[in-house]
């Protein structure tokens, strides 16, 4: 018994020490001007490469240290924001919303880019999203994903029930989904967005049933910058700085279209003329402009994605007034 | 004799609950101290919570349901087929040395990283998670079940072949039952290794249809952010290991090289 | 007395042999030389005695046991059984190992008997079975204990076992190699007696390996010394002793002495 009272005393001790050792280094960090931005895999992050190679952050705010990070989904990123390792996460809208619902204190600071989503079957057979069957499977990132979102979109357009192809989903991430619907084995669909959304469809037989904007009924930003309270509070002139920044990526992409696509191209690791091809496509834009966020978030909220809904925009959408 | 042992399973499973109340009383203090966001470290009332939540809406259940049904059929795949291989080895010195080489090479690669080749060999179902959990298991099965039957005293082959035993039956009835401690090893190292592919698998996969398993309940939870119902899931897991630690290994042991006085 | 003697001498030259090795030789290669182990061995054993395979340690009586049972493969000569020669083990010759550890701890002691008349279909049943079990459970005295395992018994017990277990296939030939050579000084006495009364109830021929000279003289009926040197058995002393034989009695001294002077122990040196 005396063994046992003294190991957990022991055991506690050490937790104690940990603890104390893991706020230590919280506090611990200087307060030093710097910035921590997370992106995801693809061309809907084009600026970003821009204002990487330029240093537009740097230029705008010179003593600041910039910390570039790819994380593999919109989950990791969350989660790295809420463990206070990041300070501006890019990613679509719903997953914004579900940490804004969950009460992560963060709020869209900008829209990023219009790209294409869609959704692409390999079969002749299916001309809709109607014509699924129960051996069909459509694969795509994960729930909750702007993918996922939009499919629900559409499968409430059609039957009221947002629901209803859910069980014939299958949770890939684009490279993986990619092959699956090449293989045409069990897959059958692929919701994506380019360059993997290009690459199926140069293939034969591959054919785009659904497109994002016709799921939603209006235009949306696909990807919107997010940053936390914390930056846009405590640290303004940084926040500005990226923002101009952002902004100067995009002017930049505008006016300079041949080192954009070099620029592009090295960062892709994909050959020139493509780079181009896919930024001439005409549903791929870059803006700072945010839309959409409303829509999703009524349609998450009536059907229990999301329990609270924003009263207005700017709950969502750093302005003046959160200062 | 009876009552010795009677005590001493009570005195483990004392201790046992001793250490886990230990640990959930550290987790409380830690969840209210509010050094972590409680979206990250929420405490137990919530976790509680949510864990009815899921039973009652019977999801957790069902998910349980499919994972254990999952990992059993492929841990018996694989107990079956590492019993079956170690044997032909133990008979035959060119098979033993390929599944020697072949154990050497694909002992160390975790299922994980085969998985992009699964993939395109064997989809995304449920066939591919069978096939990671067969991959994960096999192996040390079958290096235990090898060393077992190398470790087994030449005395009990000897009266065997003496008593007129075949090859058939040397296996069966001596092989085995001798190496059993090892058997039995190498069964407690494969679950343990199948629980963790079966869980990344199903992480990674992610459903087909509604039914993705524990691991996808608990991606699930991720993906919306639900972190209370992310450590049910993870509760779930934890019970499942003891369980079937304490009261099915354990157990078996109990009532067979223990009883025999092997170990 | 002096009758008697002439009397069994006798029976013993009409004796059927039962097992003959005519220039049995095994030799173990080491990385240099060849180690002699048996080098040319001649023996016959007669059918339903007793033979003691007596000699210092290491000389190769444990080998020649082996070669007898058919476990370990020959250099040349031949070894025949009922004139066939002697290819495996078979379940007419058993052996009886000085291991305590020869019975399946897996089994209980009556599974351990039953289960080789199970392989080698004995009993009609698995009933019939059962009862032959209990029947030489009940011969080696251990009656009570059927459903312990062995771990569970003592060294003697688990010997007494084996013992039955072998007893019950009904051999022809019993192999014993120092069978109580790990036992204590009194309960090797009690199997000692234990095994006579088996023998002459049994009728079984017995080959019994042993390094001690007075548990030959006590239960053989002819003693194979075998020495180093030699590679081979020295000589076959027949042992005429009447039965049962008491350490001391008269004749007993006298077997001893022989033995003992071919065991090359030089007390001076
Ligand atoms: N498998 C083997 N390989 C090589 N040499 C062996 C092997 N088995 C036995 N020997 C050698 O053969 C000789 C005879 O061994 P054996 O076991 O027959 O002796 P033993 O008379 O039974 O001795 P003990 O009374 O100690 O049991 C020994 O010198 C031993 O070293
Ligand atoms: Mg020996």
């Amino acid at each position: 018994m005396k063994t046992k009272v003294i190991l957990s005393i022991v055991v506690f001790l050490f937790f104690g020490l940990i603890l104390a050792g893991c706020s230590a280094m919280g506090k611990g960090r200087e307060e030093k001007l710097q910035i921590r931005i997370a992106e995801q895999y693809g061309l809907a992050y084009a600026p970003l490469q821009i204002i990487k190679e330029k240093k537009l952050i740097e230029k705008n705010l010179p003593d600041i240290q910039v910390t570039w990070r790819q994380l593999g989904n919109t989950a990791a990123i969350r989660e790295a924001m809420l463990a206070d390792e990041l300070d501006v996460g890019f990613m679509a809208i719903p997953p914004f919303l579900i940490g804004w619902d969950k009460g992560m204190e963060w709020k869209i600071a900008c829209g990023l880019s219009s790209s294409p989503v869609a959704l692409v079957v390999n079969k002749e057979s299916i001309k809709s999203i109607q014509d699924f069957t129960q051996e069909d499977r459509i694969a795509l990132p994960q729930p909750g994903s702007v993918q996922h979102i939009l499919l629900s979109l559409a499968c409430e357009k059609i039957w009221g029930d947002p629901t209803r192809l859910d069980n014939l989903l299958v949770t890939l991430d684009h490279p993986d989904g990619m092959n699956a619907l090449l293989a045409r084995r069990e897959v059958s669909a692929h919701f994506t967005t380019p360059p993997y959304l290009f690459k199926e469809l140069e293939n034969p037989g591959m054919r785009q049933i659904l497109d994002g904007k016709e799921a939603l009924g209006e235009e949306f930003t696909f990807i919107v910058g997010v940053t936390t309270a914390k930056l846009y509070q405590d640290q303004p002139e940084v926040y500005d700085a990226f923002l101009r920044a952002l902004e100067e990526a995009v002017d930049f992409m505008e006016n300079n279209p041949t080192e954009t696509i070099k620029i592009l191209a090295a960062a892709y690791q994909i050959e020139q003329e493509e780079v181009l091809k896919y930024l001439e496509h005409p549903d791929m834009a870059y803006s700072l402009e945010v839309k959409g966020v409303m829509k999703f978030a009524d349609f998450m909220q009536k059907n229990d994605y999301i329990k609270r809904k924003p009263a207005n925009i700017e709950e969502v959408i750093w302005d003046e007034n959160d200062k | 004799m009876k009552m010795t042992n009677k005590t001493s399973s009570y005195q483990k499973i004392k201790t046992r609950l001793f250490w886990v109340i230990v640990i959930l009383v550290l987790w409380e203090i830690v969840a209210q101290s509010g050094i972590f966001p409680a979206a990250i470290f929420p405490s137990l009332l919530v976790i509680a919570r949510a864990l009815e939540n899921s039973i009652v809406s019977g999801e957790i259940l069902l998910q349980t349901a499919f994972s254990l049904a999952l990992i059993l059929q492929g841990f018996l795949i694989s107990l079956l087929a590492a019993i079956l291989v170690s044997s032909l080895a133990a008979g035959n010195k060119m098979f033993n040395g390929l599944v020697d080489t072949l154990a050497a090479i694909a002992h160390p690669l975790p299922g994980i990283a085969l998985l992009p080749l699964i993939i395109v060999w064997f989809g995304t179902g449920t066939t591919s998670i069978l096939v990671i959990i067969v991959h994960s298991v096999i192996w040390p099965m079958i290096l235990n079940i090898m060393t077992g039957f190398k470790a087994i005293s030449p005395i009990y082959k000897e009266a065997g072949l003496n008593f007129g035993l075949n090859r058939f039956q040397i296996i069966k009835d001596i092989l085995i039952p001798a190496s059993l401690p090892y058997v039995l090893s190498g069964i407690r190292i494969g679950w343990a290794r199948a629980w963790r592919a079966l869980i990344s698998a199903e992480m990674i996969f992610g459903a087909v249809g509604l039914k993705g398993g524990l691991g996808w309940y608990i991606f699930k939870q991720r993906v919306f952010m639900d972190t209370p119902g992310m450590f049910a899931g993870i509760f779930v897991i934890v019970l499942i290991g003891i369980i079937v630690e304490d009261y099915v290994f354990a157990a078996f042991e109990e009532r067979t090289v223990k009883k025999w006085g092997m170990i | 007395m002096g009758n008697d003697l002439k009397q069994q001498e006798e029976n013993l030259i009409d004796r059927t042999v039962i097992i003959c090795l005519k220039s049995v030789s095994k030799y173990y290669r080491r990385s240099q030389e060849t180690l002699r182990v048996l080098d040319h061995i001649d023996l016959d054993i007669y059918q339903g005695e007793i033979l003691a395979l007596l000699g210092p340690s290491g000389c190769g009586k444990t080998t020649l046991l082996r070669q007898i049972a058919g476990f370990d493969h020959r250099e040349s000569g031949s070894l025949l059984m009922d004139g066939h020669e002697v290819v495996q083990p078979e379940v007419k010759r058993i052996m009886i190992f000085q291991d305590f550890n020869q019975l399946f701890p897996w089994k209980t002691v009556i599974q351990n008997v039953v289960y080789p008349l199970q392989v080698n279909r004995v009993g009609e049943s698995d009933t019939a079975n059962r009862e032959i079990a209990l029947e030489y459970l009940k011969l080696v005295e251990l009656t009570g204990f059927e459903d312990s395992y062995p771990h569970q018994l003592s060294g003697g017990m688990k010997q007494k076992a084996a013992m039955a277990r072998a007893l019950a296939l009904k051999p022809k030939v019993l192999l014993m190699d120092e069978p109580f050579g790990s036992l204590d000084a009194l309960t090797r006495i009690a199997l000692q007696n234990l095994l006579l009364k088996v023998w002459q109830e049994t009728g079984v021929t017995i080959i019994f390996v042993t390094h001690d000279i007075q548990e030959a003289v006590i239960l053989s009926d002819r003693i194979a010394v075998m020495g180093r040197e030699t590679a081979g058995i020295k000589k076959v002393i027949p042992n005429l002793l009447d039965r049962p034989r008491v350490v001391g009695e008269a004749g007993y001294s006298e077997i001893y002495g022989h033995v003992y002077s071919l065991m090359d122990i030089n007390p001076t040196k």
